[in-house]
């Protein structure tokens, strides 16, 4: 009997190891969720005769905390700008060869001018950028402003929502006060905690979550987030206007990074490189709905963004504040408790 | 070979440590070497990045010193105390139901049938149904006998609903087992011996069913007191609870020290509560 129970583990095991270990080339991503269309990573499998494993995440915060607590073997992530600086910082990286990527030239100049984290892109090749804007259900809310105070409007009180993100919250607040998204004077902060707790009093609560199901079941009516998450969920989009307040606000550049350590380097490349190629591109901006950075991509995708990158022209990017985050985190803990 | 061994008078040696040494190595690798590297980073300096900086430090102590993590955490006993007390308020007669019915594996199946549905699925469903545009709002608005939606969810109240709602099996399956163990002729012998009804179900049945009792307790208590998920979902924004907290501070906020603190805290007040509970079992069996 215990043979047979030896006999059949093996087995098992032999089983188990095969199956890891095809013979074909692994490529690993870390990606957030629903970034890439599942037809551009089966198409690049079958173009290279390789696999690609994908792993997503919901956060900046996420995926950096998994990779610190020894979360390897990955050989792309695609964090936002701040993170990408830390993660430079923190040596945390390989650098990128760009002769290895030629489509790096149809990449917008403009945009790239705007990053100061990595000017050369030696260890970050941009992916898409982007801001939040605000969700508006004109079915039910006729009369807004489009404004970042449409918060105060008490005719919508419990009918919104903001992103339950300190950052984008903060952002927003200080934009809407004429300050920096990245203001580290202390008195502007406490001016932009104000507004907030004004906002607070007006919206349903504070969710990065389900903003968008919510929005697209009409839970909320008026909702603070991402347009591509918004409009992925909505099955009917005639009764949306989505729009990013004049004043700016916020904005973020997510990049490719290979990961020091990365067995497939070379394939790394390559996969990013697939990107940038302008057919890939418009299919991925198609897929989202956001402005393309690649500017061949933008005479073929086939669809209108639901924002274009002239709406950002006031918007900021987000950097990273180092140790000053505890003060924002303070705060932020003060408008989650405070009535 | 192995027969005779077991045979012979060898049987007697002592397997007991043999035998729950799978148990040991479980318990050693997922609980007590994740909960001592909790408790060390409690003890450390941030790292400004997230993680923590090898050096020795009571900051994180300090931080949670301050009057809003009081709050929190009473708001968190609160909802977790009135999960329990209705919890097990619509568990027992259930229970004593299901235990007393023709219908045992019938109505045995139907507490299971739950479980075969993710558990987030579940949550979300509750929206559909109590939501501002779900099931019940529609109807009334359709109905006319609302002009504007009421506002059922997103708050304290709503969470404790939910968090009924996802324990209630747990908190039945025990008592069910217990009670039906009980010899039910000694209710009537009760009342022979002149005792009312309300007397011989305090007096007898709830004594004997005390462990099923304090088990329940325990099955709702603590994961509703670290729960992260339901006040997430359905609560407001002013629904702040520990476990919210211990992912706020692990993710955006960047400081793990502090949500190890928070986590050895919660860990604390649960271990304080499961003593309590289970010392005043041992009490009544001396009794008994």
């Amino acid at each position: 009997m215990k043979k047979y129970v030896y006999f059949l583990l093996v087995v098992v095991f032999i089983f188990i190891l095969t199956g890891c270990s095809g013979s074909k080339q692994k490529l690993y991503i870390f990606n957030w969720s629903y970034y890439i269309p599942d037809e551009v990573i089966e198409n690049f499998e079958k173009d290279f005769n390789v696999d690609v494993v994908y792993d997503v995440f919901s956060s900046n915060e996420e995926m950096f905390a998994k990779l610190k607590s020894g979360g390897t073997g990955y050989d792309i992530v695609f964090p936002s700008g701040d993170y990408a600086s830390i993660m430079i910082n923190l040596g945390m990286v390989e650098p990128i060869d760009l002769n290895n990527i030629p489509n790096y030239k149809y990449l917008d100049k403009s945009v790239l001018q705007k990053i100061t984290f990595d000017t050369q892109s030696n260890y970050s090749i941009p992916y898409m950028m982007g801001g939040t804007g605000i969700a508006v259900n004109t079915k039910y809310v006729k009369n807004y402003e489009k404004d970042w105070n449409i918060f105060l409007d008490e005719n919508l009180k419990n009918k919104m929502t903001l992103l339950d993100d300190m950052r984008e919250v903060f952002g927003i607040a200080l934009k809407q006060l004429g300050y920096s998204v990245n203001t580290k004077n202390t008195d502007e902060l406490n001016e932009a905690k104000d507004l907030i707790m004004k906002w607070k009093k007006n919206i349903l609560k504070f969710d990065a979550e389900s903003f968008a199901k919510g929005f697209a079941a009409e839970e909320f009516y008026v909702v603070h987030g991402y347009a591509e998450n918004i409009f992925l969920e909505l099955e009917d989009k005639s009764n949306v206007d989505f729009f990013m307040p004049e004043i700016g606000g916020p904005m973020y550049v997510d990049t490719m990074m290979i990961l020091k350590g990365s067995k497939n380097k070379e394939l790394a490349e390559k996969f990013i490189n697939y990107i940038h190629d302008p057919k890939v591109y418009a299919q991925i901006v198609d897929y989202l709905g956001l402005p393309s950075i690649n500017t061949e991509a933008r005479n073929l995708r086939t669809t209108v963004p639901y924002y274009t990158i002239d709406d950002l022209k006031n918007s900021e990017f987000k950097e990273d504040l180092g140790d000053f985050l505890s003060v924002y985190n303070k705060l932020w803990q003060e408008i989650r408790v405070e009535n | 070979m192995t027969v005779s061994l077991w045979r012979s008078s060898r049987m007697k040696v002592n397997y007991g440590t043999k035998y729950s040494l799978p148990m040991l190595i479980w318990l050693t690798l997922l609980f007590i070497v994740p909960s001592a590297i909790i408790i060390m980073f409690s003890f450390m300096e941030k790292n400004q990045y997230g993680g923590v900086n090898p050096v020795f430090s009571l900051q994180a102590f300090k931080d949670l010193m301050n009057s809003a993590y009081f709050k929190i955490l009473l708001n968190t006993i609160y909802i977790a105390v009135m999960s329990t007390i209705f919890t097990l308020l619509l568990a027992l007669p259930s229970a004593y139901y299901m235990a007393r019915s023709k219908y045992k594996s019938f109505l045995m199946l139907l507490i299971i049938i739950p479980f075969w549905t993710n558990f987030l699925i579940r949550v979300y469903a509750w929206i559909a149904v109590l939501g501002n545009n779900g099931f019940i709002n529609q109807f009334l608005l359709k109905t006319g006998l609302i002009k504007d939606y009421i506002g059922m969810l997103y708050n304290n109240n709503a969470v404790i609903l939910v968090m009924v709602y996802t324990y209630l099996p747990y908190a039945i399956l025990p008592l069910y087992a217990i009670i039906e163990k009980f010899d039910f002729s000694l209710l009537e012998a009760a009342r022979d011996l002149g005792a009312s009804k309300s007397q011989s179900v305090f007096r007898i049945l709830i004594p004997n069913i005390k462990s099923g009792i304090i088990t329940s307790l325990l099955f709702t208590f603590i994961p509703a007191f670290g729960n992260y998920a339901i006040p997430q979902i359905i609560g407001d924004k002013n629904t702040n609870m520990l476990g919210t907290v211990i992912a706020r501070e692990l993710t955006t906020g960047r400081n793990w020290p502090l949500a190890s603190a928070i986590s050895m805290l919660l860990t604390l007040v649960t271990v304080i509560g499961v003593l309590v509970f289970t010392s005043k079992q041992k009490n009544i069996k001396k009794v008994i």
